[in-house]
């Protein structure tokens, strides 16, 4: 599969009527690379800043799934978040030392926090 | 629609289904089947899909034995181009009290006499064979390999395909108001899109088979229940098999999709239609799945519903005719587990209404067993 990356910057910086104050830099990884996102900002924002658009592989046909509702709703973006399966890259906030991965199909079995 | 038939089928559930297949399949030609909404609206379409010889009796075992033999075959009998979705990695029913141990261990007995190839497991065999289950407080439990589960909607849809291959009439939307009977022979069935002339009608309505039996006179000692049941997000491999407690009142599947289906047996449901549904089951299931399945404890819940069970005294289905109404046949009060009996009551039934002697010997199966105080009450139900 292609890498789901490309160079186009994606971050707004300036915007007519919307104000986008300084926030704190942290630092994550993808698919065990160091990138860089400001803390709190869904984690689908810091990878697509990052060019990182494949977040997620179809279950039957292993076909790319990114970014696509941005509001948790439609399990296009799930990401493996410190292992945990079925994140929603859209909804869940970035914060320092995250480890994530591309979750492929269902990603891995649940596991009991006992 | 047809104005006249060799044999109408009333139900397009599973059993409808099966029934109508068999009838074209053994050699009638002429089968209609009615169905008041679209197939798999009652009771099919809202089961745990599970399919298991493990049963308590020998009525129940022989019957889902043939099934399970028949689901083997049937994408390749039905010539059908999608995926059954039949899966066979085991029901484990697990014993938490001694009364159930002492009752799985006649079972298995009994299972294993019929060639039902069933065993008595120790809690950490059990682990073994699923490894996220929490044993604690288990005595022991059963294991079958030949259980599983398949999909009742492709299995239906998989029936009434090739049963229309094969000429069937398949009308949906068309309800059944009456049952013209005279001179002790049925004549022809009412619907509200028109009268079907016909010396043959199956009962095969489910939740609503004892109001169709009524239209010919016959009083079925039957109720309906609400059973409430959830589908959980997709998530990587956790279990195979079907894992079932009959004292705590619970299933959970993993089904070939990744998600888990479970349901829990309320003792306290009122009788009746209703099909709604309520938190208290989410956070009882919850509550008590997460204990077995500790796993579970993260992962979404997608959807919850409900569905009837048409339940009879002993708590096995009515299978035959009724004596004085010849050409009324009947398949009903499946209480609970019609889904994965279908594939050899659709034959059963067929032989009855061709007049053959039937493959399985079910006369016992008859509605007159429960006046003559001929029966006996399966134990091992959800």
């Amino acid at each position: 599969m292609e890498t789901g990356r490309s160079s186009c910057k994606t971050r707004i910086e300036d915007h007519p009527i919307l104000d986008f104050p300084a926030r704190k830099e942290v630092t994550f990884t993808w698919e065990g690379q160091e990138l860089r996102g400001y803390e709190g900002e869904p984690i689908a924002a810091a990878l697509h800043a990052a060019g990182i658009k494949v977040l997620h592989t179809s279950h039957k046909s292993k076909r790319p799934r990114g970014f696509f509702c941005a509001i948790g709703n439609c399990s296009s973006c799930l990401v493996v978040v410190n292992g945990v399966p079925n994140v929603r890259a859209c909804t869940e906030k970035l914060r320092e030392g995250m480890r994530v991965q591309r979750q492929e199909g269902t990603g891995p079995a649940p596991r009991s926090r006992e | 629609m047809r104005r006249t038939a060799d044999a109408v089928v009333i139900g397009g559930g599973v059993t409808g289904a099966s029934v109508a297949y068999n009838l074209l399949k053994l050699g009638m030609r002429d089968v209609v089947l009615c169905e008041k909404a679209t197939f798999c609206n009652g009771s099919t379409g809202r089961c745990g899909a599970g399919v298991r010889e493990q049963w308590g009796s020998k009525g129940n075992c022989l019957l889902a034995k043939a099934s399970i033999d028949m689901f083997e075959q049937l994408a390749d009998e039905l010539n059908y181009p999608h995926d059954l979705e039949f899966k066979q990695k085991g029901y484990l029913m697990l014993a938490h009290t001694e009364k159930e141990w002492a009752q799985f261990q006649k079972n298995v007995q009994l299972q294993n006499s019929l060639g039902i190839k069933s065993r008595l497991c120790t809690p950490e065999e059990a682990r073994e064979i699923v490894p996220a289950l929490n044993t604690e407080g288990m005595l022991g439990a059963t294991f079958n390999g030949r259980d599983g589960h398949a999909n009742p909607f492709h299995v239906t849809r998989a029936y009434l395909t090739a049963a229309e291959r094969m000429g069937a009439d398949i009308n949906y939307f068309t309800e059944v108001t009456g049952i013209e009977v005279s001179g002790g022979k049925v004549k022809a069935v009412v619907t509200k899109k028109g009268v079907i002339e016909t010396p043959i009608v199956i009962n095969a309505a489910g939740p609503w088979a004892k109001p169709v039996a009524e239209m010919v006179g016959v009083k079925l000692p039957l109720f309906t229940q609400r059973h409430q049941i959830l589908v959980t997000e997709p998530v990587g491999w956790l279990l195979d098999p079907m894992v079932m407690s009959f004292s705590i009142g619970i299933y959970c599947q993993q089904t070939p999709h990744g998600s888990l289906i479970m349901g829990i047996g309320d003792p306290h449901e009122p009788k009746g239609y209703d099909i709604g549904h309520s938190w208290e089951f989410l956070r009882d299931m919850s509550r008590i799945i997460t204990r077995l399945l500790p796993a579970l404890k993260d992962v979404r819940v997608v959807r919850q519903w409900s569905g009837l069970y048409t339940v009879t005294p002993d708590a096995h289905p009515i299978l035959g005719g009724v004596p004085g109404i010849d050409g009324y046949l009947q398949a009903v009060g499946f209480s609970g587990h019609g889904f994965m009996l279908a594939p050899a009551v659709g034959q059963i039934i067929a032989e009855m209404a061709l007049g053959k002697v039937t493959f399985l010997d079910v006369r016992n199966l008859d509605v007159g067993r429960f006046e003559r105080g001929e029966y006996n009450v399966e134990p091992s139900v959800v």
